[in-house]
């Protein structure tokens, strides 16, 4: 069943405790712990020309069963005190949820330190490299997570940096993360990016003209995020639930919780 | 990889619009990572349908050969073109008949019932199971990525022109994201007493 199975789902073991063969001869038994889970749900974030706006569903999956409806995965990182008022960074963590929160108190607890003994938050920049240290020291025994770090950098623009698993990082106008990464990418490549999009008229072949990049506004940005995740959930059964928003801009971060669809 | 449907990659894609259908696939073949030809089409037309195959090369090429003996056999018998329906139910009997041994692909049905000139696609999976889908079909390797597209960019009742742009946009971006597909594409555009076909270069890696 599984060996040509285009359905991701049914080709390994979906739980930490993988299932102990019933009709296993007696005498030598293998026991074995599986340290990780995926736990499904898909990230988005997106920077602006003075903003950064990063995203993610509120659904925690293990296998086919939803454990919760709300288990945020977007995170301010580095306020004073822990209610985060003046948080001036954004992390989202998606792939193993117990990693992804570790990583999260990790960086933040890090960026507190920065903050107590320089006496000025840490920059977009400097915590981006940091991240990767981080997830890089654990390079033979990783944080399973996707992470992507979002802020404004020294001159006030949007920034956002994705990392892979084992910290390598890059600086990105938007990134998609998680299980539905692959159905939302090539629309922010198409509708962000404006990829394969030309100006009509401009010639054939290598004449034609690409249509200009131009930073989007913030008001069409949350539409496009919307968007995005409402297809995800559409076609994709660990995205749902509640659809986390946070907007960093110069006056602070703005959160909010939509919903999306339960089925 | 090394699943039958993703030793030699490609993507295919159908929707529906207002009295009309378009169904686009990629170009390339490959053999795992290696590109072997950028001149590869998956859609076949047989008469007034149109079939589009992703998965196994050969089977591709064979399923094709198959059902073009089988459209021809069925004209020569009825004389008359097969209508989408009927092809579709032709397409699944044929493929459940290999139920043990099936042909790898993923075939995609579009065109317009000649009686009432309703557009009709479909899928199937690999033995013969049909999806009936109101809106759009995909198949092949870029399948995730063209869900993700089509969910977002399709509208119920396009025109002839937005249908081409919704169709090509949504197949070239999303075989951009994958390495097994792209290299070229071909859209066809079905209405009634008209078919436009085009060719799109889209990038060359």
């Amino acid at each position: 069943m599984a060996m040509f199975s285009q359905n991701p789902v049914l080709n390994g073991p979906n739980y930490s405790f993988a299932e102990v063969p019933k009709d296993a001869v007696d005498g030598l038994r293998e026991h074995r712990f599986n340290p990780y889970t995926d736990n499904g749900g898909s990230t988005l974030a997106i920077a602006g020309a003075d903003f950064a706006i990063m995203a993610g569903d509120t659904r925690l999956t293990s296998g086919y069963s939803i454990n919760t409806r709300y288990a945020p995965k977007v995170f301010k990182i580095g306020g004073t005190t822990s209610s985060q008022d003046d948080a001036n960074l954004l992390l989202s963590v998606v792939g193993y949820a117990a990693d992804g929160e570790a990583l999260q108190e990790r960086l933040d607890a890090i960026c507190k330190m920065y903050r107590y003994r320089h006496g000025k938050p840490m920059s977009v920049s400097a915590c981006a490299k940091r991240l990767s240290t981080i997830m890089y020291q654990k390079r033979f025994f990783p944080y399973y997570v996707y992470a992507i770090l979002g802020g404004l950098d020294e001159d006030g623009r949007g920034a956002v940096y994705s990392y892979d698993p084992v910290g390598s990082f890059e600086r990105e106008q938007c990134r998609a993360g998680g299980a539905a990464a692959s159905l939302i990418m090539p629309f922010l490549d198409n509708q962000v990016n404006f990829k394969n999009q030309y100006v009509p008229g401009t010639g054939v072949g290598h004449e034609l003209k690409e249509r200009e990049r131009l930073p989007l506004p913030r008001n069409e940005v949350e539409v496009l995020v919307k968007d995005a995740f409402d297809s995800a959930v559409e076609r994709h059964i660990e995205v749902g639930d509640g659809l986390q928003i946070m907007i960093i801009t110069k006056d602070g971060i703005e959160e909010k919780v939509l919903p999306l669809k339960r089925d | 990889m090394s699943s039958p449907f993703s030793i030699n990659g490609g993507a295919c894609v159908a929707m529906v619009g207002k009295d009309c259908v378009a169904i686009a696939c990629d170009l390339r073949l490959g053999l795992q990572a290696l590109t072997v030809s950028n001149n590869f089409p998956k859609i076949f037309q047989y008469g007034d349908v149109f079939l589009g195959l992703t998965g196994l090369a050969t089977d591709v090429s064979t399923v094709s050969d198959l059902f073009r003996y089988k459209v021809n056999m069925y004209r020569l018998r009825e004389e008359r073109n097969i209508a989408p329906s009927t092809f579709a139910n032709l397409v699944s009997s044929s493929l459940y008949e290999r139920r043990f041994g099936p042909y790898f692909v993923s075939p995609v049905v579009a065109g317009l019932d000649p009686k009432s000139g309703r557009p009709f696609i479909c899928g199937f999976d690999s033995i013969g199971c049909i999806d009936f889908a109101k809106d759009f079909i995909v198949s092949g390797t870029a399948s995730e990525q063209l869900f993700g597209m089509c969910e977002s960019l399709w509208e119920p009742d396009l025109g002839p022109d937005d249908l081409f742009e919704t169709i090509s946009q949504a197949l070239l971006s999303a075989v951009d994201r994958d390495a097994l597909s792209g290299w070229g594409a071909h859209v066809y555009i079905v209405e009634k007493d008209k078919v436009t076909k085009r060719l799109l270069k889209g990038r060359q890696d």
